[in-house]
């Protein structure tokens, strides 16, 4: 096995790990938790995370190359509240934060707010159908765009 | 992507950040999208994202088929 497909693989069960404890746990983990369930170092870690950030999988927090972003889920607190039974995450849009329960295939309640004016807005998702929302949802960037600046977008 | 109350809310917001207005979409609509776009598991070895031309096809199979959604030079 060569270098490259050795450090494939490896990025392989690291975007495992993360998805599996963001799943299970609400939100996406260190590069320490992640070093600790592969018997890794954490250096590895997090050379693997900023290949996968490179291939636009994970996005990365400015300065300490921990996780902010493994899509639909965000790794700091945002205003896209999402319920799932008795466990919460944090989308990283409204886009994300509908995503966590097409992702999770769960039923769920999205707590937002109006982009404008901040009025509390709610959408809920139930049996795989959008059971309950209002209003519109603006993407202000053009697709071909939307990894120019991942976090505004 | 946020959600707002209503579209004079989305011109208000692009006015108040000096930016051009995007697209729109019903919460219906942005729930479609987000059914198809995140509901393959990250957890598999086999999974991939998808190439611009796979996402491109997925817009238009949900309509979205205006250059603001295009991904490949045309």
């Amino acid at each position: 096995m060569t270098a490259g497909q050795e450090k494939a693989d490896f990025d392989k069960e690291v975007r495992r790990v993360v998805y599996d404890f963001t799943m299970r746990e609400g939100a996406p983990p260190t590069s320490e938790r992640v070093a600790e369930n592969l018997s890794t170092a954490p250096s590895d870690v997090k050379s693997s995370f900023a290949r996968l950030a490179d291939a636009h999988i994970l996005v990365l927090q400015k300065g300490n190359g921990e996780i902010l972003m493994a899509n639909p889920f965000s790794a700091v607190v945002t205003p896209f509240l999402v319920n799932v039974g008795n466990r919460s995450y944090y989308g990283n849009c409204i886009w994300d934060a509908m995503g966590i329960p097409a992702m999770l295939g769960a039923d769920a309640r999205i707590s937002t707010s109006c982009g404008c004016c901040r009025t509390a807005m709610e959408a809920t998702i139930k049996d795989g159908a959008l059971a309950e929302a209002s209003g519109v949802v603006h993407f202000a960037i053009p697709a071909a765009r939307w990894w120019d600046d991942i976090v505004f977008n | 992507m946020l959600l707002f109350r209503a579209e004079e809310h989305v011109e208000k917001w692009c006015a108040d950040w000096n930016l051009s207005r995007g697209e729109t979409l019903s919460p219906d609509k942005c729930w479609q999208l987000a059914k198809v776009w995140y509901s393959a598991d990250r957890r598999e070895p086999d999974w991939r994202r998808r190439t611009a031309d796979e996402a491109e096809s997925l817009f238009s199979e949900l309509g979205l088929t205006s250059p603001f959604w295009r991904l490949l030079p045309s």
